[in-house]
């Protein structure tokens, strides 16, 4: 059993690359579950052992890629607070919003052995329930986008308007019209607790879609 | 067997919105298979008589098929609307029974071998204590006869073993289609993989096609893949279409070089819609930025080079240059926008003057080089020196300059600029000989 700190940043390197990932796979099947785009352009993989759906779009995957990227940095810091894939209707009010709340321990402690598989299994859990949620959700309207949106602890943000860490991809302080949604409806989808980290995913709808 | 199951189901459905799959229903409570295929049976007729929930399910399928004369047993998963569907394609059903029931409408099978993946993975030992297949000389070996096995035969030993595990309707659940999926995904198949990959899964899709259309009419083994297909109802659809298209287009040719060719009219042909030539054009950008940079051309040049062949006079040659010169046009241009913009586009400069003539003589050159697998360049500026006279090499820069305007709303600058580079470079360095090769040719 080994004692990290969060100063110990390789450590939350490797956090941050697991939960970067696993934000990569969910976004993408939360695009294909919820139809945001047509199915047509998704292709079968594999991941965490079983087949999840990822799109072949090249501008879409890289775009996805680099919100991620960006991403990445504040979870190493633990200052993202949660993750939020909002899908928006043609007017671009919210419709649904997806929230991973990702908190992470600051002492860690870890036993090398189980940890990963553990958490692969809590990970593909998360999977499936993304996968059969659209038997709690009402259907969107077609014509969906859809955007990410951090919500980051203290003044983070202020950090990321200094450092562009990808070029050409600035993030800016989400519009008053992204953020809020009319009449949202709570369901919590799935938890997880692990060593490493603590997530939670819920989803807010909106009660009347169209 | 008391009435709790029900409940227990109901919870597990609505409560949970988990999917309960059989095996997954028979090892959570501890039941043998059948009894839990029963069981949601069970529940499933309960509910519906009751119509208060709307579920779904799945139903596992087996029974005998016959394609062309020849039966072969088949085993699918299919959704309860496709159930009727399937079971009249067979001419003899030999079991039918409830998969899974969930709340949820699924849209592809990935879940169903999820939700039995952790359950079969935690009784690994014992999964198939439940189970109604039975073999009495299936035993696991033990870990000495394993290590012999393996030093005897390094591949085969381990497999048995894996698929144990994935017994009943897993080995379809798990399986995708190796065909790869044109129309939309067309676009994306070749640009997946980096670089000089682009060429060897290119060889290989083409392949591929070779021998799924090979096999087409002999059989279907598409077939088995096909009940996961199921699941995709318009893709499925699709997939006659295009193994038919495919058969035509390898059957007209044998060569790999020319199946490339009839890969692209086939691409081109098959989704309209969708910008079918993205691909065979972002393939073309991709490898043209490569060292061997114009192995996109290469491709169609080789037409020309046939053509050449068989007419070698250079008057005719330019004929023969003008209708190659629209594919020319779109590797060149390296845009993704339509065939047809493109044609157009690429027409329009045909029509004007001698001038884009020779210009094309010049690209038509590159072809040759490619043709001989040698050192590209080079030889590419040689062909363009007996093409081309003192007065086409100006001609060729000025038809460089031409053509662009009509290009540009159709390309990108940066590629614009890069061609115009290159056919000014090209006639450049073409124009040290010219004068002694353009003497042949002018006339």
């Amino acid at each position: 059993m080994t004692t990290l700190t969060r100063q110990d940043l390789n450590f939350g390197q490797v956090v941050a690359d697991i939960l970067c990932e696993f934000l990569e796979v969910a976004i993408h099947l939360i695009l294909y579950v919820r139809e945001v785009y047509p199915s047509g352009i998704f292709q079968k993989r594999k991941k965490y052992s079983v087949p999840v759906q990822m799109s072949c779009h090249p501008e879409l995957n890289q775009y996805i890629q680099d919100t991620l990227h960006c991403v990445k940095p504040l979870i190493e810091k633990n200052d993202a607070e949660k993750v939020v894939v909002v899908i928006m209707d043609k007017e671009h009010h919210p419709v649904e919003r997806f929230v991973f709340e990702i908190s992470q321990p600051t002492l860690l402690s870890i036993s090398s052995d189980t940890l990963l598989s553990h958490v692969e299994q809590l990970l593909r859990a998360f999977i499936l329930k993304i996968s059969v949620c659209d038997a709690v959700l009402n259907n969107n309207p077609p014509g969906c986008s859809f955007t990410v949106l951090v919500h980051t602890r203290d003044a983070a943000t202020r950090n990321m308007e200094k450092v562009q860490v990808i070029k050409d991809f600035p993030w800016i302080v989400a519009d008053e019209q992204e953020v809020h949604m009319q009449e949202p409806r709570l369901i919590p989808l799935k938890t997880m607790t692990s060593d490493i980290v603590k997530m939670q995913l819920y989803v807010e709808e909106r009660a009347h879609k169209t | 067997m008391d009435e709790l199951y029900l409940d227990n189901i109901d919870e597990f459905v609505n409560d949970h919105d988990k999917i309960v799959t059989y095996k997954w229903l028979s090892l959570t409570l501890g039941v043998h298979v059948n009894t839990a295929k029963q069981m949601l049976y069970h529940y499933l007729d309960h509910k519906r008589k009751e119509s208060s929930a709307q579920l779904h399910a799945t139903y596992l399928v087996s029974g005998k098929f016959e394609d062309n004369g020849q039966t072969g047993h088949k085993v699918s998963v299919v959704k309860e609307d496709q159930l009727e569907d399937f079971k009249s394609k067979m001419s003899l059903v030999v079991s039918v029974h409830v998969y899974s029931v969930q709340k949820a409408l699924l849209k592809d099978s990935g879940p169903l071998y999820s939700v039995d993946y952790d359950a079969v993975k935690d009784n690994l030992k014992n999964c198939t204590k439940f189970s109604a297949i039975r073999c009495a000389s299936a035993v696991p070996m033990s870990s000495l006869e394993l290590q012999q096995a393996r030093q005897i035969h390094q591949v085969p030993a381990p497999e048995p073993e894996h698929k144990k595990p994935a017994m009943n309707g897993e080995a379809n659940a798990s399986k995708p289609s190796t065909k790869p999926q044109k129309g939309i995904m067309g676009m994306f198949a070749s640009k997946a993989a980096p670089k000089n990959q682009d060429n060897v899964k290119d060889i290989k899709t083409e392949q591929k096609e070779d021998t799924p259309v090979a096999e087409a009419p002999k059989s279907k083994p598409a077939a088995k893949a096909n009940p996961m297909m199921n699941f995709f109802g318009t893709q499925t659809a699709k997939k006659p279409d295009k193994t038919e298209k495919k058969e035509e287009a390898a059957q007209s040719s044998s060569s790999a070089e020319v199946q490339r060719q009839s890969s692209q009219p086939e691409e081109k042909r098959e989704a309209p819609a969708v910008q079918p030539p993205k691909d065979t054009k972002k393939e073309a950008r991709s490898k043209s930025k490569r060292v061997v940079d114009s192995d996109s051309e290469e491709e169609k040049m080789e037409k020309k080079k046939r053509r050449r062949i068989k007419k070698p006079e250079p008057d005719s040659s330019d004929e023969d240059v003008i209708p190659d010169s629209p594919q020319q046009m779109k590797t060149r241009e390296l845009s993704p926008s339509p065939e047809k913009e493109v044609e157009p586009v690429s027409h329009s400069p045909s029509g004007n003057s001698q001038k884009t003539r020779k210009r094309r003589r010049v690209l038509k050159a590159r072809t040759f080089v490619d043709d001989e697998g040698c050192i590209v360049t080079e030889k590419c500026y040689e062909s363009e020196s007996y093409s081309e006279t003192e007065d086409d090499v100006q001609a060729t820069k000025q038809a460089s300059k031409d053509p662009v305007p009509a290009k540009r709303p159709a390309s990108h600058k940066p590629d614009e600029k890069k061609s115009q580079k290159k056919t000014s470079a090209n006639a450049n360095k073409g124009s040290k000989q010219a004068s002694i090769m353009g003497f042949f040719q002018k006339k």
